[in-house]
């Protein structure tokens, strides 16, 4: 069976690797966008709940970096999502990714402009469920994951989406190199997402002592908060994570837990990760991948390295879609 | 399609996906709370309504109770 890797999808967005930058937030800045793009891959802007102009100053970041085409991932639970939208649009984006929530009430008018719609998807059903409101692709997320997760593994996950989709089915979570991306091609998927990957890139901004843990980390080294309470995130172990959990524990014991204060205390701490390499207190958000991730090096070199590995390993061609 | 009919089929989804006993699914019924239905679960029903009775559904539908899902169900069969 042949694998095929020049799926229409990345074929027009002339992609050179299947290889997609998860969205970020804080951390997938314009400049490392900027640079997965210019070497082939799909570099993605993280907006969080950012404002408007917020994401306008990174698009336009981008664009004074590479004529490539880029992603903005969206978190519509955002309370500024109508502008950021409105922005997108304006600024001509060729992609959107979108995380928790659904993305079908905007997806005439994204579609209209052009812009291609992939929602991050958890389950079989919910990934059926976008199908049928006519997104353009599917991002199947493992619990492997950096940043808030579902409960299945991506190597579950991964094929049961295949089977029930049409649509391309990009792998995510726990993918740091050319065997996982194979993996994923041999799980049925068109492409693959990373994002701890990309966080030691040299082109990525976060904060030197981000960069330092997520090369110290051993494979054991991620916890999951919101267990209990919900809304559940990888991170990496320090002293707010584990605080944070056995805060977890004693909230659920009181008659009336209190989401709303654990959810407090979470709010900030990516970015005091990102921005200020807070060690006790910020969220370093990564995936049980850290463990295998050892260097810093330039995004078109961890993008060619990668595929070289996995060409290597498929039998197929070391060229380009 | 009469409300009853819809209950019903309703019903027979939730009987299904969560493999409960017919008499244990009333119009009351609060998904999240007596069937322990998590957020998975819930696109899981959502979809299938959706296929069963051929409509389309908001996925971040405030959905509580297996009335509020025969609330849907009749708005969209109607509009
Ligand atoms: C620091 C960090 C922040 C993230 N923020 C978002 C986000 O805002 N929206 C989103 O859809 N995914 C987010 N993710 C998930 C990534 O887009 C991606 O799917 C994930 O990192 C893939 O797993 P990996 O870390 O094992 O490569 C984030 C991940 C990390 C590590």
């Amino acid at each position: 069976m042949a694998v095929i890797v020049n799926n229409p999808l990345f074929k027009k967005l002339g992609m050179k690797y299947p290889i997609v930058e998860g969205g970020m937030t804080w951390a997938g800045t314009g400049a490392l966008a900027a640079a997965i793009s210019e070497a082939g891959g799909l570099g993605f802007i993280g907006t969080g709940y950012w404002h408007g102009e917020d994401v306008r100053r990174e698009i336009k970041r981008v664009k004074s970096l590479t004529d490539k085409p880029f992603g903005v991932n969206v978190m519509l639970l955002s309370r500024h999502i109508r502008e950021v939208f409105d922005v997108i649009i304006e600024e001509g984006v060729a992609v959107v990714a979108t995380g928790a929530g659904d993305p079908s009430p905007f997806l005439a008018e994204l579609h209209a402009a052009g812009i291609i719609v992939m929602p991050v998807v958890p389950s079989v059903s919910l990934a059926q469920m976008m199908e049928k409101k006519g997104v353009d692709a599917v991002i199947a997320e493992g619990m492997e994951s950096g940043g808030h997760i579902g409960m299945l593994t991506t190597m579950t996950l991964v094929p049961q989406v295949v089977d029930a989709v049409n649509i391309p089915v990009i792998a995510a979570g726990g993918i740091g190199d050319g065997r996982g991306v194979a993996a994923a091609f041999m799980l049925g998927a068109a492409g693959a997402q990373m994002g701890t990957r990309f966080l030691t890139a040299t082109e990525s901004e976060i904060h030197p002592n981000f960069k330092a843990k997520i090369i110290k980390a051993k494979d054991i080294d991620t916890i999951v908060t919101g267990n209990i309470l919900g809304n559940r995130a990888r991170v990496l172990k320090n002293k707010m994570a584990k605080n944070f959990v056995k805060n977890e524990v004693n909230e659920l014991q009181k008659e009336k837990p209190d989401a709303a204060a654990m959810e407090k205390l979470e709010s900030g701490t990516l970015r005091r990760a990102v921005q200020e390499g807070d060690k006790d207190g910020g969220a370093f958000m990564a995936g049980q991948i850290s463990g295998l991730i050892k260097d810093e090096k330039p995004a078109a070199d961890i993008l060619s390295d990668i595929w070289t590995q996995a060409t290597d390993l498929m039998g197929i061609d070391n060229t380009t879609l | 399609m009469t409300d009853t009919e819809i209950f019903d089929k309703v019903k027979e989804i939730l009987v299904d996906q969560f493999d409960l006993e017919e008499n244990e699914v009333s119009l009351t019924t609060d998904l999240t709370n007596d069937i322990d239905a998590d957020s998975l679960d819930l696109f899981e029903v959502l979809n299938r309504v959706e296929d069963d009775f051929d409509i389309k559904l908001a996925v971040a539908e405030d959905i509580k109770t297996t009335q509020d899902l025969v609330d849907k169900v009749k708005a969209q069969l109607a509009a």
